[in-house]
């Protein structure tokens, strides 16, 4: 199985959204959805003021928290990337709390995300977003060939910012967006150490374990309850018919019977 | 719920493939066979639109912007879902920006104008009537017949803007005899650059600033924001100059995003760009850092020039521009290192104080002492591509609206105007009140209202978003109520199509043919336009209804063809092309240019008077103008107002495309950057919302501030086109402040008949 990556130079990146609106065009996504969010974020005081273009979008993570966390298997990896399969989604959230980077989000009771494009790249297509970005700033790629034009583009970025890096080689386990930055991943926003939030270690060192025993002890209480209260009506069904029995017996025999049938009931 | 029918709707999908009717047309994305199932796309589990059957691929070129990149539309089952850039085209290259990919949510906006319609109520109070198209253009035909047999064809202005405005304000124009037609990207946009280029190289700047990007090594862009102002193919070449390493100077009172990755920002007082021109001169001059051989062989007044600028040093300037003397002259020299692959880019929009051709001129002269003319890294030579046009008699009038592009200068001063057929030229006060250029549409108003220096009676509107461009909208509003008769044809049912007496619903670019697209470029090309699906709703294009409106008014002559395909096969005969050989041809035709001196042999490519760069400009100081640019103080904005400067965001175009739900939802509404100390002093912090008030009392808003230290405390900032107050527009009504609006007054260019907008004054308010 190949790999593959998106290239996210956020040198050249200069903000201009073609991106996002081939995302939403290509994909079809309602008019208040998009998957990539520009944005800025300025620093200093006028006139030494330094501003950033932040491009977010999913960073496609090895080891994914969303995938970790996801219950029902709708978020999973394929190719190198995290893909969604929106009908299997329940709705929970959890990888909207997982995601160290803030990307799922629940639109329409469902989670939603970047999903690589799956669909047009299967059909033999490029990312919307990578073919139109004006700048060159998005490439798609085997995450081998991504790896190596980031390198490229990093000694080029080097001569204007000497702390300029490569993101994502190996933080999350590697990302599938290999980000190219001018600067250190904290000056984006981003975490230098993406880790899982702490609810995805809550979730893999204490409820899931948890839970999994939570569940296995909730079908034995169920399924014990469930016997004791078939056996509770079978023997409530059983004591109606003799108690219909009974009344008709003694309606037969006639004689002011009625109080001593309640009586014998409530006794029961 | 909604899920449940989507499932429904996959699996009558997946049956109906079954069934035989499953041919999955993937071919255009490239896609290889062998695919079962199309994977779920992402939002309702449908398979994505390319899977839902055969891909109709048509040519277009985008409309979005007057850029015009070329497109290939993509569209399945007569719906159009994708525009993409055409790889051929030297424009897009295979990418576009987000507006251009916007184009499909263009067309389906709902707000759309769907009927011909006439007036019922009172001017301005969108009252209307839905008629067919024939009541609609016999009526229309009928009014402008009274007019032009009244007051002479003359008396009809025609304002064109957008793709189709060839049809009315150059073709049904001139065949009319109405020298009063005008377009807003000339007085409103680049009259100053292209009559400075005129003046100086007896060329025009022509659409596409002819920057030779790819060797280039020093770029300086004074007021152009890159980015913001998201031109597709100058993006692609400034980033990738950019990453090259190569030099960026930017000159701006804001920091731009490009100026934000620039090499220097110099974060200049508004109003004193040609100080700042005058001290580089001075600096490249005296320290000799020009090209001589250069200077001597191509360019004419050079001593004149240098005896000019002997005052206007570093220090001078730094007292006026309030930049450092030091950086002031370190970017001059950085320019002068990297010559001749070092330019100032003309930049499009230039507009601003009143002064602009001669701050133009300021950007040539250096230009030219660096050589870079003509020579690889500077500016090429641009060259319009060869093709005839459809033959006609001749026209009644020449040359119209002039467009971006007005004629060499040769004689401009002494030659005579084009005059109507009742001998009337331009109402515009060419010669009087500005020297030369483009017809001035702002300087067509006052003949509406005063009937000097002759009534204008009729105004044709075509795509002209008439109360959110031309300043001063009150007295556009004036005019509007005096005029005997109003046509407008547009898309959307703009602020100014209440105004119409009729209205006219065109049909967008994506549904229809069109004039084909002839760019003047390094490599001249030519691009075509065919629709990717009928029209909607009961709109038409407007070569049609020029066409119609034509054999309505005796032009019969002018109109022989039968259709648009046979006029564009006609004109393209000429190129032994047709139509059909285009769209084998990936919908371009590119042919050869020359970019460079060695294309010109022994001639000269300058078209002056001298044949060479005229640094002194005669036919300026002639006229009294100033053959060489000064530095003109300008007035200051009162105490406790800032000057208001205007913009772009990279997902709008001009007032045309808020409404358009995909790029409504990414930009919904302009915000107020004002410096943030300055705000905070005044009581204002980011996210308040605030009315601007101009110096005359002119209110807009409200706004959303954005304290930001991005700013000098001097300016305030708007992006351009939104407060615009049109119902009809269900997104775009009511949302933002409008830049227009504040401009109750505007400084017009004595030599180009621009109109200076950066003359007005605000501040903030918090209530209505």
């Amino acid at each position: 199985m190949t790999d593959y990556a998106f290239l996210l130079d956020l040198g050249r990146c200069i903000g201009c959204e073609a991106c996002v609106a081939a995302c939403k065009t290509g994909n079809e996504l309602p008019t208040d959805l998009q998957f990539i969010q520009i944005s800025e974020k300025s620093t200093g005081t006028f006139p030494d003021v330094t501003s950033l273009v932040l491009n977010h979008r999913c960073f496609h993570c090895t080891n994914a928290a969303c995938v970790e966390v996801c219950p029902t298997g709708a978020l999973y990896k394929e190719d190198g990337l995290t893909r969604l399969n929106r009908e299997a989604c329940s709705g929970c959230s959890y990888c909207v709390d997982a995601c160290p980077f803030g990307v799922p989000q629940i639109y329409d009771g469902f989670s939603s995300k970047c999903d690589g494009c799956a669909e047009v790249v299967k059909a033999g297509g490029t990312p919307w977003c990578v073919k139109t970005c004006p700048n060159h700033a998005l490439m798609y790629d085997t995450r081998e060939n991504i790896l190596a034009a980031a390198q490229n583009r990093l000694e080029a970025l080097k001569g204007r910012y000497p702390d300029a890096r490569i993101y994502g080689e190996t933080e999350a386990g590697g990302l599938g967006m290999i980000v190219v930055m001018p600067d250190k991943p904290e000056a984006f926003d981003l975490p230098e150490n993406p880790e899982p939030a702490f609810v995805i270690k809550a979730w893999q060192d204490l409820v899931q374990p948890v839970s999994a025993a939570l569940t296995g002890l909730s079908i034995v209480v169920t399924g014990a309850l469930a016997i004791i209260a078939r056996r509770n009506h079978m023997q409530e069904l059983a004591r109606f018919e003799e108690d219909l029995a009974q009344r008709e017996v003694a309606e037969a025999t006639a004689g002011d019977s009625s109080q001593e049938t309640t009586a014998e009931k409530e006794e029961v | 719920m909604a899920r449940v029918k989507l499932q429904i709707t996959r699996r009558a999908f997946m049956k109906s493939a079954l069934a035989g009717g499953g041919g999955l047309a993937m071919a255009g994305l490239g896609a290889g066979a062998g695919l079962a199932a199309p994977p779920a796309r992402i939002i309702d589990g449908e398979p994505g639109w390319f899977y839902r059957g055969e891909i109709k691929r048509t040519y277009n070129y985008c409309d979005m912007c007057p850029w015009r990149c070329g497109v290939i539309v993509e569209s399945v089952n007569g719906q159009v879902y994708k525009i993409d850039g055409n790889p051929a085209d030297p424009k897009s290259r295979g990418m576009l920006c987000a507006r251009g990919q916007g184009g499909v949510s263009f067309m389906y906006d709902p707000d759309r104008l769907q009927a011909p319609m006439v007036r019922t109520g009172e001017r301005g109070e969108g009252k209307f009537q839905e008629v067919t198209w024939t009541e609609a253009l016999d009526q229309a035909a009928e009014k402008i017949q009274a007019i032009a047999d009244e007051y002479g064809p003359e008396s009809i202005a025609i304002f064109g803007h957008t793709s189709g405005d060839f049809w009315l304000t150059d073709y049904f124009a001139q065949a009319f005899g109405t020298p009063n037609a005008a377009k807003p990207s000339a007085s409103l946009c680049t009259s100053p650059r292209e009559e400075a280029s005129t003046l100086t190289f007896g060329l025009p700047v022509g659409g596409h600033e002819p920057v030779d990007w790819d060797y280039l090594k020093c770029l300086t862009l004074i007021g152009s924001h890159i980015g913001e102002d998201s031109r597709n193919t100058l993006m692609q070449d400034y980033t990738n100059a950019w990453a090259r390493g190569a030099k960026v100077i930017v000159v701006d009172p804001r920091m731009s995003t490009v100026a934000s990755k620039a090499d220097y920002w110099l974060p200049i007082k508004p109003g004193t760009d040609t100080a700042l021109l005058l001290a580089w001169m001075n600096v490249i001059i005296n320290e000799n850092r020009y090209d001589a051989e250069y200077v001597a062989e191509w360019t004419e007044g050079f001593e004149a020039l240098k005896a000019h600028v002997q005052a206007f040093t570093p220090e001078w300037a730094a007292g006026i521009t309030e930049l450092p003397a030091e950086l002031i002259a370190e970017t001059a020299r950085v320019m002068a290192d990297n010559a001749p692959q070092a330019v100032i880019m003309p930049g499009r929009h230039t507009t601003w104080y009143g002064n602009d051709t001669q701050r133009m001129r300021a950007e040539y002269l250096i230009n030219s002492l660096l050589g870079a003319y003509g020579r690889q890294g500077g500016f090429y030579f641009n060259k319009s591509p060869y093709i005839e046009s459809y033959p006609h008699p001749p026209f009644l009038v020449k040359g119209t609206s002039g467009g971006c592009s007005a004629g060499p200068s040769e004689d401009v001063a002494n030659a005579p105007l084009p005059a109507g057929p009742t001998g009337k030229h331009r109402a515009d006060g060419v010669r009087e009140d500005f020297l030369r250029g483009a017809t001035a549409m702002q300087e067509l108003i006052d003949p509406m209202i005063s009937g000097e220096p002759y009534p204008i009676k009729g105004l044709i509107v075509y795509g002209v978003n008439l109360l959110n461009s031309i300043p001063d909208t009150e007295r556009t509003k004036e005019a509007l109520k005096k005029l005997d008769f109003v046509l407008v044809i547009d898309v959307l049912p703009q602020e100014h199509v209440a105004w119409a007496d009729i209205v006219l619903p065109e049909a967008t670019y994506l549904e229809r043919y069109d004039e084909l697209w002839t760019v003047a470029h390094k490599t001249p090309y030519i691009a075509m336009r065919e629709p990717a699906v009928e029209p909607l709703y009961d709109t038409k294009p407007a070569w049609w209804m020029a066409r119609e409106l034509g054999l309505r008014l005796d032009m019969d002559k002018y109109f022989k063809w039968q259709d648009i395909e046979e006029y564009l096969n006609t004109r393209l005969m000429s190129v032994g092309s047709s139509l059909d050989k285009m769209r084998e041809q990936n919908g371009v035709i590119i042919q050869k240019g020359k970019p460079y001196f060695e294309d010109y042999g022994n001639k000269s490519p300058f078209h002056t008077k001298s044949k060479k760069i005229e640094l002194f400009a005669h036919e300026l100081e002639l006229a009294g103008l100033g053959g060489l640019p000064v530095y003109e103080e300008i007035e200051q904005p009162p105490d406790g107002y800032m000057r208001l400067l205007y913009g772009r965001h990279p997902v709008h175009t001009f007032a045309k495309t808020q409404n358009t739900p995909v790029l409504h939802a990414l930009y919904p509404e302009n915000e107020v950057w004002i410096n943030e100390d300055l705000a905070a002093a005044q009581g204002f912090k980011d996210g308040d919302m605030v009315w601007l008030e101009n110096q005359d009392g002119a209110r807009s808003g409200p706004v959303r501030v954005k304290a930001t230290q991005r700013i000098r405390k001097d300016a305030v900032y708007l992006v351009h086109g939104f407060g615009q107050n049109a119902p009809g527009l269900s997104r775009a009504n009511g949302k933002g402040a409008s830049d227009t609006k504040l401009e109750t007054r505007y400084a017009l260019d004595p030599i180009s008949g621009g109109a200076g907008m950066r003359v007005n004054f605000v501040h903030l308010v918090k209530e209505a």
